[in-house]
């Protein structure tokens, strides 16, 4: 595989595997930032994010 | 005379917005094309706010906050699966699109048609989905109805303002078809994030001091509220990891969503959609919110009840002209996705059973015709439906989102393998659906992952197996 088609299969599953297979991993209250607890801040977190990767797999694919 | 005043200012809004999608499209010359896929002709910020329109509806609200209320940190969920969603959406979305654009498709069974070359199977598709989502139709009626309940102080019971307002709604479909349906998420996504960011950053200032005082005092009262159960668990972690990625797989999959892709004026629209539209996930936190909130301060509320818990807060302490304006905000989410699913029912019909299969109407007049006339008999029939009350509904609703799922092995696989045969396809689709209604009404799950796996996973395995044993299809005709 090209370097850019690891980088866009890379922008592609991490959101996927971050906002999954990951949650049971970060199942808890602690740290908090405005109160929320830390899972819910790191799937809010990637939920965020993943327009910026999505645009980036767009950028590899020379769209924008 | 509360109830007079919120419910004036309901009726005010539906009424404004549906006049205001009217006049925007006044100038529309129609055709089944404009009718049904708008022309294909949308640019990004206008699929935006129709996706959202659709995507969003009455119960993604009221559920979302009923379970943020009621179970907590499985509401979490709802976040995840449709940025996943998003993701699958940004590959999956320009393929269907360009077949569509490449073939002159206008419903999602004639994709079905275009690749694999049977229109008995489009006919099929399009009887199974119309099953489908016509409980989801109805599906909106009810949370019309708990919206009006509570916007009329419990003076009226909120099914006759429901009937009026579906039916008025209808007419709007029937004059207007999807552009018009745009138009009207316009004004619905406005008032909708304008009512969440009432109720999810007000509320909790009002009542706690801020949105971090909220937690501290919900984590004081439930310490564990917030997070899922271990393992295999009723709603745990497994069932939050299966559920995310099986719905976040479907998401596209309504007959709606794929008119939607449709309408796009070119595939890139479409992939900037995908990367934007997660943003929009959001105003589900407000929602979560609001739901919390709603915990400490109306505790106690069980079962369909929880769905209203936060509207209930607004009812009891904030005056009638700010619930009006809530309620008409929850009631376009109600009626919007309700315009757009009846549209895709009434299509599914005139052109993949009347038109595919009998050979009615087929030519651009009569169909427009004829697609109009639907959308108006599938509206009283969901309506119908509705009132029995049927308890059948419920259960096809269970199966909704697990069955029109059971339709992406057929896209998914015949965009990327060659070999996919309409055997395939049919043998797969039949074993997946059967398998997640099987499961779903007996209630089945195992090690507390999402049924409509197994049933997903049979699928492929049924499209791949007898693909391989059948005939590869001879390249369709264009």
């Amino acid at each position: 595989m090209s370097r850019v088609r690891i980088l866009r299969t890379l922008l592609v599953v991490l959101p996927i595997v971050a906002l999954t297979v990951c949650v049971p991993l970060v199942n808890r209250i602690e740290p908090r930032l405005f109160g929320m607890p830390f899972i819910l801040l790191w799937i809010l977190f990637w939920v965020f994010a993943t327009p910026g990767f999505l645009w980036g797999v767009g950028r590899t694919e020379g769209r924008w | 005379m509360n109830a007079s005043l919120s419910l004036g200012i309901v009726a005010a809004i539906v009424i404004s917005t549906v006049s205001f999608a009217f006049f925007s499209i006044r100038r529309v010359k129609m055709s089944p094309h404009e009718y049904i896929v708008g022309n294909r002709s949308f640019g990004a910020l206008f699929l935006w706010v129709l996706l959202a329109g659709e995507i969003y509806t009455s119960f993604t609200f009221l559920g979302a906050a009923g379970w943020a209320y009621g179970l907590g940190a499985p509401a979490y969920y709802i976040l995840a699966y449709g940025t996943c969603g998003y993701i699958i959406g940004y590959f999956l979305l320009p393929a269907i699109w360009r077949i569509g654009k490449e073939r002159n498709l206008l419903t999602s069974p004639d994709f079905f048609v275009a690749r694999y070359g049977s229109r008995a199977l489009g006919t099929a598709v399009a009887i199974v989905q119309f099953v489908l989502v016509v409980p989801y139709v109805t599906l909106q009626l009810s949370g019309l109805q708990i919206l009006l309940k509570i916007a009329g102080y419990g003076t009226i019971d909120g099914r006759t303002a429901a009937i009026i307002s579906f039916i008025v709604i209808t007419l709007f479909v029937f004059a207007t078809g999807l552009r018009g349906t745009a138009w009207a998420s316009i004004v619905k996504d406005a008032l909708v994030i304008g009512a969440l960011i009432f109720v999810g950053i007000a509320i909790p200032i009002q009542f706690f001091g801020s949105p971090a005082a909220m937690f501290d005092q919900l984590l004081r009262a439930h310490p564990h509220h917030l997070l899922l159960a271990a393992g295999a668990a009723d709603h745990g972690e497994i069932w939050y990891v299966s559920t995310v990625l099986l719905t976040g797989i479907g998401f596209f999959m309504g007959p709606h969503s794929i008119a939607a892709t449709y309408s796009a004026r070119d595939d890139d629209t479409l992939r900037r959609n995908a990367v934007f539209l997660p943003l929009y996930q959001l105003v589900l936190l407000l929602v979560f919110f609001a739901g919390f909130a709603a915990l400490l301060i109306v505790p106690g509320l069980k079962g369909p009840a929880a769905d209203q818990s936060f509207m209930l807060v607004v009812q009891h302490f904030y005056p009638p002209w700010v619930l009006g304006f809530i309620v008409g905000a929850g009631a376009l989410c109600a009626l919007v996705p309700a315009s757009a699913l009846l549209l895709s029912a009434a299509s599914l019909i005139s052109k993949n059973v009347l038109g595919d299969a009998l050979g009615i109407a087929t030519s651009d007049r009569s169909r427009l015709l004829i697609t109009r006339i639907l959308v108006v008999l599938v509206g009283l029939l969901s309506l119908g439906l509705w009132l029995t009350e049927d308890k059948s509904l419920v259960s096809l609703l269970l199966v909704y989102y697990n069955g029109v799922t059971q339709f992406m092995p057929a896209f998914v696989f015949g965009f990327l393998w060659k070999r996919t045969s309409v055997w395939g396809v049919t043998a797969g689709i039949i074993g997946g659906l059967a398998l997640a209604a099987y499961l779903a009404f007996n209630n089945l799950q195992i090690g507390g992952a999402n049924p409509g796996f197994l049933a997903l996973a049979l699928n492929v395995a049924l499209l791949v197996g007898v693909s391989l044993v059948t005939r590869p299809p001879v390249e369709a005709s264009t």
